[in-house]
């Protein structure tokens, strides 16, 4: 048994470094293990969801505009990409509460970052086959001229780290599960329902496309989109900038929810 | 644990030269600016302690302990464990203590040993010896029949168990407790002790915070009553007990659906909780004790009696008063 390693922190940089990697490693095994049972089911979920929104979208047209099949194609694999860290992530918070064992989680000796950063590793092995999938069902479907580039790797991985900081910020700082589970809900809703993911911003209500600029969830399919096809228009820079900053509110928020001490 | 670990252990970071004891100070916690949950608590738990903390419902106990390992922060007071202020460095706090929540550990869908490693792991163990000492830990606790079964399958008992594992197996300085052996089963309540036990003379305090008081007098070197927030004695169970000395309990259970008694004059103090009457009477007046429980069983008022020495449960209630009204009235 070893208490022997037991100082208040590992002394240096790079002791420092390799606490932080084991932190982050363990605690990633840990919701891999922990999520065994439903990781299954929630890929068929997300995957279910996604081609499902795929195929469904077809049915409101007698002939599906290519424009509207290319948002579709290319907006539907954000949602898979920011469905986990958005939606089961605070809905675990909250179950977490609810039976009492969030404190135990508290007081793990694992640095917040390091917890934060295996979530969010949790939620692309999720959300990243779905998206994947989704894609390839829309270009078999529609046959979407996709344009795959390098830009969809910084692209997908900013989309869901701030999908996932986002989320990680709600379940820790809303004190009611049920609250939660509400919200989480709603905001699922409203990215799909009410911004310009799988469609295109000229389609909302003015006052809505200019709240909307201001969101992160229609810069995230501005960026994906620019990383699958040719057809992306301008700002990418912007949505680039407009994203990561919510990604970093929202790290810091769940920061802040997370090391508050009452 | 193996020789080398044990040497590594006793010559390295816990030598004997460095003080790692633990010391609150002063604490004191108001939520909200109105509401007193801990006032003015001193305590000192030296490494190879196992000190209780006892104390009714709301007492105060579990605010203590989330101040401890950095969940809350005090309004006013110091807790230090050795060198490392606690309450100016959380993350310290977490690192160096381990914590067993009174609700059980979320580990319905890990494997026992895959929880019990994984804790390890988190805390900094590595691999192979972690290994090894999950494996110690299921044998000690009996825990074997079960390795492989997840979380959601045990019962409330076992899972108890190996949420201690989760604790034990790779401990902090200082290893909080709280209420271990909820739903335990006897025989296994033992070897949970004797574990507990062994953190201790390996180096660790660890602190148990509990209910339940006869436990606690046959398990811990020394404890802390608290109620309404204050700490309001400290000391060995033999130490809290010596006031009661020249006393004895004489318990009768009464016929359910009869009242208390009337008392003579020579019994000092009494509690009742349910059809339980626990009276407390000098050892001088023993045989007349005796002769009144005698006669009560024969007036149909009790069902049985024992007459024993008192115990820490009796000092306990003496100070925190009967849960049912007001406190006793000893004299």
């Amino acid at each position: 048994m070893g208490i022997t390693a037991l100082a208040p922190r590992p002394a240096g940089v790079l002791a420092r470094a390799a606490d932080w990697g084991n932190g982050y490693w363990v605690m990633t095994r840990w919701h891999l293990a922990s999520l065994r049972i439903w990781l299954a089911v929630l890929a068929v979920i997300q995957v279910l969801a996604g081609g499902g929104s795929v195929l469904a979208v077809a049915l409101f047209f007698r002939r599906m505009p290519a424009s509207a099949a290319l948002f579709m194609a290319t907006g539907v694999p954000v949602i898979n990409l920011i469905m986990a860290g958005i939606l089961l992530g605070p809905q675990l918070v909250a179950e977490q509460k609810l039976q009492d064992s969030y404190e135990f989680f508290l007081t793990l000796p694992v640095a917040r970052a390091a917890a934060a950063a295996a979530w969010y590793t949790v939620c692309l092995i999720t959300g990243i086959p779905a998206a994947v999938f989704a894609l390839i069902l829309a270009e078999a479907r529609y046959g979407i001229p996709l344009s795959v580039s390098a830009a969809i790797v910084p692209a997908s991985l900013l989309t869901a780290f701030t999908g996932t900081m986002l989320g990680y910020a709600l379940g820790h700082a809303i004190p009611s599960p049920m609250l939660t589970y509400l919200l989480t809900q709603v905001l699922l809703f409203g990215v799909f329902g009410f911004t310009p993911v799988v469609f295109p911003a000229r389609q909302l209500p003015g006052w809505l496309a200019g709240l909307n600029w201001w969101l992160p969830f229609g810069h995230m399919a501005v960026i994906v989109r620019a990383g699958l096809t040719t057809a992306a228009g301008g700002g990418i820079a912007s949505s680039y900038l407009i994203v990561a900053l919510w990604g970093l509110a929202g790290a810091l928020a769940a920061g802040w929810a997370v090391g508050r001490r009452r | 644990m193996n020789q080398k670990a044990l040497t590594r252990m006793t010559t390295g970071a816990m030598s004997a030269a460095e003080d790692w004891s633990f010391l609150a100070d002063d604490v004191t916690k108001i939520y909200n600016g109105t509401v007193l949950a801990n006032d003015c608590i001193t305590l000192h738990v030296d490494r190879g302690e196992v000190y209780g903390l006892l104390g009714p419902n709301g007492a105060g106990k579990s605010t203590l302990v989330r101040q401890v390992i950095g969940l809350l922060k005090p309004t006013r007071g110091q807790i230090r464990l050795g060198p490392v202020d606690l309450v100016q460095d959380p993350a310290a706090a977490r690192r160096l203590c381990s914590y067993l929540p009174q609700a059980q550990m979320p580990i319905n869908s890990l494997r026992v040993r895959e929880a019990i490693e994984l804790s390890g792991r988190i805390r900094g163990g590595d691999a192979a010896a972690v290994r090894r000492r999950t494996d110690e830990l299921i044998e000690a606790l009996d825990l074997g029949e079960w390795t492989r079964a997840v979380g959601q399958r045990l019962s409330g008992g076992i899972k108890r168990l190996v949420g201690f594992a989760m604790v034990a197996v790779w401990p902090g300085r200082v290893v909080i407790l709280d209420e271990p052996t909820n739903d335990v089963d006897p025989l296994r309540r033992r070897l949970l002790w004797e574990q507990v036990r062994l953190l201790s003379l390996r180096g660790c305090a660890v602190f148990l915070v509990t209910h339940n008081v006869l436990e606690a007098e046959k398990s811990v070197d020394r404890l802390a009553i608290i109620a309404g927030g204050r700490l309001i004695a400290e000391g060995t169970p033999s130490s809290l007990k010596a006031g009661d000395r020249g006393r004895l309990r004489l318990q009768l259970m009464l016929v359910p659906g009869t009242g208390t008694p009337p008392l003579p004059g020579w019994v000092k103090g009494h509690v009742r909780v349910g059809h339980n009457l626990v009276a407390t009477i000098a050892e001088t007046d023993a045989t007349r004790g005796i002769g009144w429980a005698v006669w009560l069983v024969g007036a149909g008022v009790a069902e049985e009696y024992a007459l024993s020495a008192t115990t820490l449960e009796d000092v306990y209630i003496r100070l925190t008063g009967d849960v049912r009204g007001p406190r006793p009235g000893d004299t």
